[in-house]
């Protein structure tokens, strides 16, 4: 029982730092910092579907790392 | 345990008056004069009180049928249970927080007339930096609220009957140019005249304060209906008077201070500007610690039937109020105060008010065919006309503003629609449980991220 609760949070740990750096990634697209469009070749059409597509899976994962956390430390 | 009833006629008519009377008076009717129906906002101030009274006689005999707290959250619960309870519940939170993010900008809007008068520099200067003062004031008012402070209301509610009964008693005497009462097609016509209605409607339904209280009035099958009739007739008679000697007064035109504040200066002078300002500001502050009050109550209602987070019935160890449901509803207050945006705070709020009101009648016809032998110490009259009217009524001013096609009531309406979204959303979580959630929550995110890759 041990270990899966240790598991759980480490998984838990891992997706809600996956989220943020998802989040983190949407932001560095939206203001362009280091010119990161031009350097991954994205389109200003195609940027708001990028945006929506990082920020619902960013959002899921913060959220369903903290479930997982949560589960680990009760 | 059976409540006391040792209130009397008089009594429940000071409550009546004092619930209804409130900061609405000193920003609803500068944008009702000047953008929707003109001086015939007397006669809309006169349908809004006759169509608050079909409502009030449904909330008299729910109130009186089922003496619990709670209000419009019990009668829709007892009603028809569940989701349009919630959905009651979340309606009179929102008109609650509506109408305090618009008396806190009132608050600041009166706190710059009163320097005005002093040192006009400073009503620049508190105008510029109105989101600080909302802020400062929520902030106070919240840890007031926290510590469980409360305010002597009933002194208040004679202070501002004496005021305004003092201004449009000057006002008369000043000599009025009598206005246009009925709406003219020179104006917006019956549409303008409806969206005027549906604006100021807010100002009429804090008198439901006296329906709360029919458990503790004395022989309530009489004193519950004449103490409605005589609360309404007085708040119509007040009201109608002060817009009457208003627009009598004031000539349009584009003014920076607010509208009564304009017309008391020109009756009254200096002394009757500062003093008006002052109770403007009374009201603001004793508004939002009411409405505080009311929205830690709702929260606390439905977070008890586990609608909501338990953690939202947290007390405090100290001050024995739920401090949690407090400070979360200040902080949607100080979002809508900042937007500043007092037309469509005002839509908003009575919006919401109306819809509340459609389903507190709709669940007074539930409850008679539901429960036909339930102790009825008092029954609506003319049943079902009076609920069904209520209800008619309520729906027909929601959709006047829209034929006027007012920007600020369609903002409304779309956010309105938007928090609705969002409150059945609540509900299906609440009601899925949190295994399943969490479940749902993993398939979703481990979809995302395959769909991604």
């Amino acid at each position: 029982m041990g270990v899966r609760r240790i598991l759980v949070t480490i998984v838990g740990i891992a997706q809600g730092a996956i989220g943020v750096l998802a989040g983190i990634l949407a932001c560095i697209l939206y203001f362009n910092f280091f010119g990161v469009q031009t350097m991954l070749n994205v389109s200003t059409d195609l940027l708001p579907l990028y945006l929506l597509i990082l920020g619902i899976f960013s959002f899921f994962s913060v959220i369903n790392g903290f479930f997982l956390i949560h589960e680990g430390l009760e | 345990m059976a409540t006391e009833r040792k209130l009397g006629l008089i009594r429940a008519v000071i409550i009546g008056l004092g619930a209804a009377i409130g900061f609405e008076i000193f920003v609803l009717l500068d944008y009702a004069y000047f953008h929707l129906t003109g001086p015939s906002m007397v006669s809309a101030l006169f349908l809004c009180g006759l169509i608050n009274l079909l409502t009030m006689f449904s909330y008299s005999e729910l109130s009186a049928a089922i003496p619990k707290v709670g209000g419009e959250y019990t009668y829709t619960k007892a009603a028809f249970g569940g989701l349009t309870a919630f959905m009651a519940g979340c309606l009179r939170w929102l008109a609650s927080i509506f109408g305090a993010a618009l008396a806190v900008i009132v608050f600041a809007q009166q706190l710059a007339y009163f320097f005005s008068i002093f040192v006009p520099v400073a009503q620049n200067f508190i105008l510029f930096n109105t989101p600080l003062i909302v802020v400062i004031v929520i902030i106070i008012l919240t840890a007031l609220d926290v510590r469980g402070v409360r305010e002597a209301t009933t002194v208040i509610v004679i202070a501002f009957l004496a005021i305004f009964g003092f201004f449009v008693a000057s006002g008369l005497l000043y000599g009025v140019t009598p206005p246009e009462v009925l709406p003219t097609p020179s104006f917006e016509g019956l549409s303008g005249f409806f969206a005027a209605t549906a604006y100021t409607f807010t100002m009429f339904v804090g008198m439901r304060a006296l329906v709360a209280a029919a458990p503790q009035i004395k022989d309530p099958g009489k004193n519950v209906p004449r103490a409605l009739l005589l609360s309404t007739v007085l708040l119509i008679a007040f009201y109608c008077g002060i817009a009457y000697v208003i627009v009598g007064v004031v000539p349009f035109g584009n003014y920076d201070d607010p509208l009564l504040n304009l017309a008391t200066g020109e009756i009254m002078g200096g002394i009757g500007a500062l003093m008006l300002a002052i109770a403007g500001m009374v009201a603001s502050v004793s508004s939002v610690s009411t409405a505080m009050m009311v929205q830690s109550s709702i929260l606390g209602g439905m977070s008890r039937d586990g609608y909501l987070p338990k953690v939202l019935l947290k007390v405090h160890r100290r001050f024995e109020t739920r401090y949690v449901a407090v400070i979360s509803s200040s902080l949607f207050v100080i979002l809508f105060s900042l937007t500043e945006a007092v037309e469509f705070l005002g839509y908003a709020s009575s919006f919401a008010s109306l819809l509340v009101f459609a389903l507190v009648n709709l669940s007074l016809m539930k409850l008679r065919e539901k429960e036909p032998h339930l102790k009825r110490p008092f029954k609506a009259p003319l049943y079902p006309f009076t609920p069904i009217a209520g209800i008619v009524m309520s729906l027909l001013l929601l959709t006047f503003p829209m034929l006027l096609r007012d920007v600020n009531a369609e903002s409304a309406l779309i956010s309105g629609l938007g928090l609705m979204v969002l409150v059945l959303a609540t509900y299906y979580l609440s009601m899925v449980g949190r295994y399943r959630l969490r479940v749902a929550v993993g398939g979703i995110s481990l979809g995302m991220g395959v769909f991604m890759s």
